[in-house]
């Protein structure tokens, strides 16, 4: 596939085709839901989205303030990240079936942590393993829908992140 | 700029110096964080070069966790913070 990043000044150029346009704009709105959910351990999503600081239990106490002091900020910035790939996509100019926005270097920063995160959360919800050959998945199902998924959020954020160490 | 006067060392200041035992702040190891997204993200965050912060990546990578950076309780809490904030998985602890 065509590189979809590319360096322009400070910022970034990003080209993609109308489909992945459609797709990048419903991620906003689905991961929002993941990250409004309430802080719960128990779920491995959540445990993964916003992990322990203190893996010591008799630091609990420890633990318990940073959570009280650190959950609420790092929940509003990624919130705010989704806000700015929203503003950034509504933007876009149609040219020769692509969508072109340019993106400033802060809109970079937000760009990349609603890809990651978005990876994050179905990475995680999926089980993926380190080794994509282990899967034995059918792609017609539900579940081959989510790894398809992954997998272009994956190549995308992959190739963002080769354009901002280019 | 005015000339200091000469400073009288006194050496008992020497011995009230503590170095108090870092915590130390550890990244581990997850099957979802591109190679390349650790090694940006410790550039990024600690001002690291390429080269550390690729030995640090591939640390992880092969041995399941590094120790990523060292301080102050506070440093250490605050170290952890920005890396959850860039969704790198990070503990921190005080090594006996």
């Amino acid at each position: 596939m065509a590189r979809r990043f590319k360096r322009k000044g400070e910022g970034i150029a990003v080209s993609l085709p109308v489909q992945e346009i459609e797709i990048l704009r419903t991620v906003p709105d689905q991961l929002g839901d993941v990250l409004r959910r309430p802080r719960d351990p128990d779920d491995p999503v959540s445990r993964r989205l916003f992990p322990t600081a203190y893996l010591d239990p008799t630091q609990e106490d420890a633990e318990q303030e940073w959570q009280e002091l650190v959950h609420p900020e790092l929940l509003r910035e990624r919130l705010a990240h989704l806000d700015v790939v929203t503003d950034s996509l509504a933007r876009g100019v149609e040219r020769r079936g692509a969508i072109e926005v340019l993106l400033s270097a802060e809109e970079v920063q937000a760009w990349l942590g609603v890809l990651n995160d978005a990876r994050l959360a179905l990475g995680t919800s999926l089980g993926v393993t380190e080794d994509p050959d282990e899967r034995t998945v059918d792609p017609e199902t539900p579940e081959g829908a989510g790894y398809a998924m992954y997998d272009w959020l994956t190549w995308l954020e992959g190739d963002l992140i080769e354009t901002l160490l280019g | 700029m005015s000339v200091a006067p000469l400073e009288v060392q006194d050496p008992e200041l020497d011995e009230v110096v503590v170095t108090e035992r870092p915590w130390i702040v550890i990244v581990w190891n997850d099957p979802v964080n591109l190679m390349s997204y650790v090694v940006y993200v410790l550039q990024k965050l600690f001002g690291y070069s390429r080269q550390k912060a690729t030995k640090l990546m591939l640390q992880v990578h092969h041995e399941g966790k590094a120790v990523v950076s060292d301080g102050t309780r506070e440093k250490a809490e605050a170290d952890v913070a920005r890396l959850h904030a860039h969704g790198l998985w990070a503990t921190m602890e005080h090594p006996a």
